[in-house]
């Protein structure tokens, strides 16, 4: 089921416009981290707690049928019944079929994103049954008939006017726009479901297989509801949710509230195993009898999900939505722009796996890869790379969009072409050009680059500045082969002077690879391995005839794709996979190998000076390389400076390769916060150590805040040379 | 009334419970929005139950009986208050509903979290903590754990079949406009009355 002809752009303009959402959001995105932080207050090693989580999924979906068969047999030792669903339709007919036999008319339902994910309730209503959601935020969307918009939070796009209305619609009668007297009129509406409901139907936060019990937290006490008062108990329950232990829930219940909402505990953890006693009105009598409970385990695409060595990463998540809470697109566009139940870069991939590859292909570019949500992920999930990787999936079976394709094999493997292409955009720009920006980036960025300033071209390529600079250094202490990137070759060619004159200044010889080129992520972060792995193949033999002791980039992607990316890539390639090792080994980022180097020569003094400077750490640099004391020392002990620290300092600033291109719309507000952070530390200079960010802020500040000077950590190391 | 385990101390660990970590649990408690009386007899305890009778102004209560409650005589001084008193299991499940107060005993709590454990096995022993808009939870003020990892070590000795919960402050929503909002489908009120004397084998 694939939603047909969707115009993402168009429904993100909406959203954008959208102001209950956007402040509702922006509210919660502001308050969420300092939340979270103090919930874990009291948690001694967060970090070996997620490691544990994490080992203890992994463990379980590498044995997930074994898990599974224990599962069900427990449940079914303990008089439950356990109906294996392969997809939504064999849910739907199993509980249809339940409820004509259990004489079932009424349902009372507590939240269940598996069932959402089926389109459960329709197929009940469609087939007589009286159905009704209990939480408050899924009442309200189905009165209102919306998709949820949040995991935790379904209801996050709606005001309270317009909650107000629609529970007057359904009450039949004025409700005010006041909360607590709206939440008591739902308690009053809903509670009469409850008691005449014959059938509950839960979802499950975790599975048992050791004594077969399901866990459920809720905050509003409807889930104890729905298990508790009607006599038939369904619970819907995918895969991913199994845990073999009982004592397995411990890591759940330690941070899937401290997560989702900050807190330290919801008010209600519930666990329910077998036929618990349940009390029935008979003939005016109360008499008790055993719950009838019947347990559905869903695939739908969980279980070959778990075969797959990549993808069974999906099984470590315990949808607390943290990633959406802290995710810069997401907390602009709301959930419902992701056009599926499951909202996020987790959404997209769940959307891929659970719903179809033609609907995450809609929105997988929604992800910036800031891995913000790595870094707090229960389950540790890398969801930006697995998103990645479903891209290239995805072009590998059916290929790039023409024009991309076209260019990336034609310009962007070719370094001559896309060089020759990038000193013709220095000449043809001038038009466009006032100081050293342009409206439009000429080329094949032309169209994509609506309504901002990007940097210029530089006239000069730093490529052609080298034998310029380049000085002969007697005895050096290392030789140093240099891979510029395309920013600092053709945007910052000044930052690449900077290096070197940092590089000399510690008797250091540097050499440049004149046959480097792109290192080959802005086509990787598009899906194209095939291109990638050229592009690679060509670097790795421009680099590995230099003999040099060091290589060394002054940007973070760079240097992830040298360390990383390139291994990754040709790691079924064994001639390659030793060549590229050996460069990567010795491959180090500028801002923490200078360091190191100043720290030896006793050069990390700290100084204060007159002109204040904060820090932006980049995605890359602080969660790909986990690079951030670094270049904060360095910045320290620069004379003439006082470093000073911004609000939300690793917060991403929009760029994110082709991203802050592609979608300007979004990140506009990402880039507008981030300048107004800057602007609140009162710093006269930003400094950065990646120039993607420094092409992304410089736009900004040209607009926003153009006293504030841009500059990368090594023109301020090279003022003080 | 059956229970998912009738002995829960015999399952605590040797030095994992203990009045050590009250303090903890008072905080945590506390912030999820619970009222906690810490009193040192079961007779103080039944003074706070009349008083909170008394000024709520309630007519029914639903209570499930334990140890602790019996010895307070807490139903009694109900009764003398001209309040109506259920504890027998189908008038429970009759009366529950449009109750004032529920009052039941829980196993333990935990200092990490504030939290309480409840042994839910049976129906009418959920009900009173669900269905009244006031829940009174006493607990024995030296059965406190760490942590959840404790809870769990506890849990998993004990647990077989039926039903088990952790209570943390009161029913709660923030669904609308995110505004914290008291009492939605459980009560909004959450008592939790510590008693310090062991009573019928306590922990001490």
């Amino acid at each position: 089921m694939e939603s047909a002809n969707r115009d993402i752009k168009r429904e993100i303009n909406e959203k954008l416009h959208d102001q209950v959402l956007r402040g509702a959001l922006g509210r919660f995105a502001e308050a969420y981290p300092t939340a979270r932080a103090k919930a874990y207050e009291n948690v001694e090693d967060v970090e070996a707690l997620r490691e544990q989580f994490r080992q203890l999924k992994i463990d379980t979906v590498n044995n997930i049928e074994a898990v599974a068969d224990e599962f069900e047999a427990s449940v079914t030792k303990r008089g439950g019944k356990v109906f294996r669903a392969k997809d939504g339709d064999a849910v739907k007919q199993y509980l249809i079929d339940l409820c004509k036999k259990a004489n079932v008319k009424r349902i009372v339902k507590s939240k269940s994103m598996a069932s959402e994910e089926i389109h459960l309730n329709h197929a009940l209503e469609e087939a007589g049954l009286h159905v009704k959601e209990t939480d408050l935020g899924e009442w309200i969307i189905s009165l209102a008939g919306h998709k949820p918009s949040h995991m935790v939070m379904p209801a996050i796009h709606l005001n309270k006017e317009q909650i107000a209305e629609y529970f007057s619609k359904e009450l039949q009668q004025e409700i005010p726009t006041d909360i607590p007297f709206m939440v008591q009129a739902a308690r009053k509406a809903l509670r009469t479901e409850f008691l005449q409901a014959d059938m509950g139907i839960s979802g499950a936060n975790f599975g048992i297989a050791e004594n077969g019990a399901i866990g459920l937290v809720t905050n509003e006490g409807n889930a104890r509801l729905v298990t508790t008062l009607p006599r038939v108990h369904v619970v819907i329950i995918g895969y991913e949710k199994l845990i073999p232990k009982i004592q397995d829930a411990a890591p759940i219940l330690r941070m899937l509230p401290r997560n989702a909402t900050g807190q330290r505990m919801t008010s209600y953890m519930t666990m329910t195993t077998g036929q618990t006693p349940v009390m029935v009105k008979q003939d005016g009598k109360w008499v008790e009898q055993p719950k009838e409970l019947h347990v559905i385990l869903i695939d739908n695409g969980r279980l070959k999900a778990a075969k797959d060595p990549k993808f069974k990463e999906i099984y470590n998540c315990v949808r607390c939505a943290s990633c959406l809470n802290v995710c810069p697109v997401y907390t602009i566009v709301g959930g419902h722009v992701y056009g599926h139940i499951y909202a996020g870069g987790i959404g997209a991939i769940l959307t891929a796996f659970l719903h179809s590859m033609g609907d995450f292909e809609k929105i997988n570019e929604l992800c910036i890869g800031c891995r913000k949500c790595v870094s707090i992920c229960p389950g540790k999930m890398n969801i930006p790379g697995l998103i990645e990787e479903l891209r290239a999936q995805s072009v590998k079976e059916n290929g790039l969009p023409f024009g991309v394709k076209a260019v990336f094999e034609n310009v962007l493997a070719n370094r001559k072409v896309f060089h020759t292409l990038l000193r013709l955009a220095a000449i043809g720009q001038k038009p466009f050009q006032s100081g050293k920006v342009i409206r439009h980036l000429p080329l094949f960025l032309a169209g994509l680059a609506k309504d901002r300033s990007l940097p210029a071209v530089a006239d000069v390529p730093f490529r052609d500045r080298v034998h310029k600079i380049n000085r002969k250094i007697s005895n050096p202490k290392k030789r140093v082969a240099f891979f510029s990137g395309c920013n600092i070759d053709f945007i910052f060619p000044e930052t690449g002077e900077s290096v070197y004159k940092v590089l000399h200044d510690l008797n250091m010889e540097v050499v440049f690879p004149e046959d480097q080129s792109c290192c080959g992520k802005p086509v990787l972060g598009m899906g194209d391995r095939e291109t990638a792995k050229r592009i690679a193949k060509k670097n790795i033999e421009a680099f590995e005839q230099t003999n040099a002791d060091i290589y060394l980039a002054a940007c973070p992607t760079c240097t992830e794709t040298w360390h990383e990316t390139y291994v990754e890539l040709l790691h079924d390639e064994p001639e390659w996979k030793v060549r590229v090792e050996k460069i990567a080994h010795k491959f180090r980022e500028f801002s923490q190998f200078v360091s190191e180097e100043y720290a030896k020569a006793g050069r990390l003094n700290k100084v204060a000076g007159g002109t204040k400077v904060t820090y932006h750490d980049s995605c890359h640099m602080k969660r790909g390389l986990n690079i951030y004391e670094e270049p904060r020392q360095l910045l320290e002990a620069a004379k003439g400076y006082d470093f000073v620290e911004m609000k939300d300092c690793d917060k991403c600033c929009g760029m994110a390769g082709a991203f802050g291109v592609k979608y300007a719309e979004l990140s506009m507000p990402i880039l507008k916060q981030k300048i107004q952070n800057i602007k609140d530390s009162g710093a006269d200079v930003i400094a950065v150590g990646c120039p993607a960010c420094m092409m992304q802020i410089q736009g900004g500040l040209d607009k926003q805040l153009p006293n504030v000077k841009i500059k990368h950590v090594a023109e301020i190391l090279a003022e003080n040379i | 009334m059956k229970k998912v385990c009738d002995n829960w101390q015999a399952a605590f660990p040797a030095g994992k419970v203990s009045p050590e970590f009250w303090a903890a649990f008072e905080e945590n408690a506390k912030n999820a929005g619970a009222e906690i009386f810490k009193v040192k007899t079961a007779a103080e305890a039944k003074d706070i139950v009349a008083n909170l009778a008394k000024f709520t102004n309630a007519k029914k209560v639903v209570a499930v009986d334990s140890a602790l409650q019996a010895s307070a005589n807490i139903n009694e001084e109900l009764k003398e208050l001209g309040i109506t008193v259920y504890n027998d299991a189908t008038d429970i499940a009759e009366h529950a509903e449009s109750a004032d107060i529920g009052i039941s005993t829980v196993e333990f709590a935990i200092g990490e979290s504030g939290s309480l454990c409840m042994d839910g096995y049976a129906f009418e022993s959920r009900l009173v903590t669900m269905l009244p808009p006031i829940h009174i939870a006493f607990v024995n003020s030296n059965a406190v754990v760490a942590g959840i990892n404790e809870a769990f070590e506890i849990i998993s000795k004990v647990y077989d079949n039926g039903y088990v919960s952790f209570i943390t402050g009161p029913s709660r929503t923030a669904d609308i406009e995110r505004v914290l909002t008291i009492g939605v489908h459980g009560p909004s009120r959450l008592v939790i009355i510590a008693v310090d004397e062991a009573i019928n084998g306590g922990v001490n």
